[in-house]
């Protein structure tokens, strides 16, 4: 096992460099630059600027100056749009953000959807079934941006319950909405997930031997069905958590929370070459640890696994 | 007393396509300690009848008639009670010794579960009765085997750990579905030895599903030969085996392939199984039957006892 994950984070290296290739690539290809806009700036002071964040120079070596400060210095160099500011101090201050909501919507997805799931595939083709399905299907229709207006105009306009946006430090109040908007859709999946996995195990030949047995059917449900029937859905889970603690772009705008989810946009638009790289990097490694994670719960839950 | 008395047992099931009767009106008897055998082909509805008795039809299926264990009617009981019957007077060994065991749960919490469930035992005590039991069943080094996972096991060794599982409280009714039909012939060999030196250890009553003529003639007193859900014939079975009374008897029996055979052609019975979604009007094997009458398209033939202890559903004239 220990050799398994040695050698995974090894393969994650070249990986990770894969991705800063590519992005590079890409991000350079894409028309205009940092320092285009609307009323163009005059040559000499475009040439200077450029030379100033290395742009000059041709595209290889700026990938390699850039993977040097990464590697040595952990420097993801400063931003091309926001001056004194430096990716690492964006990250810095968004991320935190980011990970206090995407947490506790990546919880209330799971908690909410897995119970969803379950009750819909112990109550197959009743009410309740029903009720958890539409439930589902409802919530996987209703984007983001849909959601979040419409949370606002219920808890702030007509209950006024919760203020509308802010984070203040990240107090109770400023959470609840948009921990509910970005989990929603997750949510929605997470349920349908269960339900089939869960669904398909209940009709298996090892659940009829242990209903044979005389166990109380709770009783079959936490020790024999759930733990294979969350296979699939941990396969699912992975990903989902690295997409709620990196946030959306919706909420951050809509909420005005400060996370890092409106740079994934906004420094595409600004063509702000540094953050897009750190925003980058940032997602694909935490999508390749929560993979690695997730390959190794599989082999705590399915014994037959072993890598 | 008979310890079970299944009377015109039938079982449906709501599909999109429409009804599928699995089950037509089966009846049977089954005395302590004794070894029926259910012969028929797949879909011929033996399963279905043994998961009524034990509460395990599928959840789009209903069930009609009676089932008395020991007097008492146990068809459609609520969950709870029916859990109080099984494992602990009724249990049972599935065909698939590689699917019916958990393969996420070591052996020994799936054979200690049950002893906890129904005796109450501490943990420890429910191990070391699981040992003794897993012993019992020939499992060596039980001991330290115990707790392996089921793919650590092999076939015949998954099946005797389903075997000691089934046996863990003492049942006094055991029904085996086509316990060897996953497994190769030597093993089939070692677990039908097995089960029957377990049955005149502890007394318990057999029930043993089969499709192979062969284990059934080593191992049974009566035997109960099914088609289309309903029963063919029942009897004694070395009087069924040396007189079959039934064309479909007869013709099971013609197509068992003997070292003596002439020939390269197997004996078949031609046709193939109804349609259970739409069974005939009158007898289900009429279709296939060589001595069909023209009252056998539009009348099903009742079971009837033409000798002492010898049933058969059956129009055409007995010829013995």
């Amino acid at each position: 096992m220990l050799n398994f994950i040695l050698r995974r984070l090894a393969i994650a290296i070249p990986t990770i460099l894969v991705i800063i290739l590519f992005s590079f690539l890409l991000m350079h290809s894409a028309p205009g630059g940092p320092f285009t806009a609307e009323r163009k700036l005059p040559p000499e002071v475009l040439a200077n600027v450029e030379k100033k964040y290395g742009l000059d120079k041709p595209l290889y070596q700026q990938i390699g100056v850039y993977v040097k400060n990464v590697v040595t210095d952990f420097d993801f160099g400063p931003s091309f749009k926001y001056k004194n500011l430096t990716v690492n101090e964006i990250i810095a201050s968004g991320f935190p953000v980011t990970l206090v909501y995407g947490m506790w919507s990546f919880l209330f997805a799971t908690i909410i959807g897995v119970s969803l799931g379950v009750i819909a595939a112990l109550k197959h083709n009743t009410w309740l079934d029903y009720l958890a399905t539409s439930t589902a299907i409802i919530g996987s229709v209703l984007p983001n941006f849909v959601m979040a207006p419409l949370l606002v105009l219920l808890f702030t306009v007509y209950l006024n319950w919760l203020p509308g946006g802010g984070w203040e430090g990240g107090q109770w109040q400023f959470i609840i909405m948009p921990v509910i908007a970005l989990a929603t859709s997750y949510l929605a999946s997470i349920a349908r997930i269960t339900r089939s996995s869960m669904l398909e195990v209940l009709n298996s030949n090892f659940i009829r031997t242990a209903r044979s047995k005389g166990l109380p059917t709770h009783y079959i449900i936490l020790h024999h069905a759930l733990k294979p029937a969350m296979l699939p859905v941990l396969t699912s889970l992975g990903l989902s958590f690295v997409g709620m603690v990196t946030g959306s772009v919706i909420i951050d705008q809509y909420f005005s929370t400060g996370g890092i989810g409106q740079h994934f946009v906004n420094a595409a638009l600004n063509r702000d070459y540094s953050v897009i790289m750190g925003v980058t990097i940032l997602v694909g490694t935490l999508t390749i640890v929560f993979n690695l994670l997730v390959e190794i719960l599989y082999a705590w839950i399915d014994p037959r696994i072993r890598y | 007393m008979n310890l079970l008395e299944v009377k015109d047992l039938g079982v449906q099931f709501d599909t999109l396509d429409g009804t599928v009767n699995a089950v037509n009106g089966i009846s049977f008897n089954l005395k302590a300690g004794e070894t029926l055998g259910i012969v028929g082909e797949s879909g011929s509805g033996k399963s279905q009848t043994v998961f009524a008795l034990m509460g395990l039809i599928a959840r789009n299926g209903t069930t009609t008639g009676s089932i008395k264990y020991n007097g008492k009617e146990i068809l459609n009981l609520p969950e709870k009670q029916l859990n109080k019957i099984r494992a602990e007077q009724i249990s049972m060994i599935f065909q698939d010794p590689m699917t019916s065991l958990n393969p996420y749960t070591r052996v020994s919490d799936q054979l200690t579960e049950v002893l906890i469930h129904h005796k109450g035992l501490s943990k420890k005590q429910a191990l070391i009765e699981s040992v003794q039991m897993l012993d019992a069943v020939k499992i060596p080094q039980a001991k330290s085997r115990i707790h392996l996972y089921p793919h650590e096991f092999s076939g015949g060794m998954r099946q005797r750990v389903m075997i000691a599982m089934a046996l863990l409280c003492k049942p006094q009714l055991l029904i085996a579905d086509e316990p060897t039909t996953a497994l190769d012939v030597t093993v089939q060999a070692q677990i039908m030895k097995l089960l029957s030196e377990l049955q005149q250890e502890l007394g318990t009553a057999i029930i043993l599903i089969t499709h192979d003529l062969g284990v059934i003639a080593g191992s049974c007193e009566e035997m109960l030969v099914m088609y289309g859900g309903r029963v063919m014939e029942y009897g004694n079975i070395k009087q069924v085996f040396s007189q079959p009374a039934h064309p479909y008897t007869k013709g099971l029996l013609h197509a068992i392939p003997r070292i003596d055979h002439q020939g390269d052609q197997l004996t078949t019975i031609p046709g193939s199984p109804p349609n259970m979604l739409r069974l005939p009007e009158g007898c289900p094997f009429e279709p296939r039957c060589g001595v069909a009458l023209d009252t056998c398209k539009n009348v099903i033939p009742t079971l009837q006892e033409f000798t002492d202890n010898r049933y058969r559903a059956c129009h055409s004239a007995l010829e013995l």
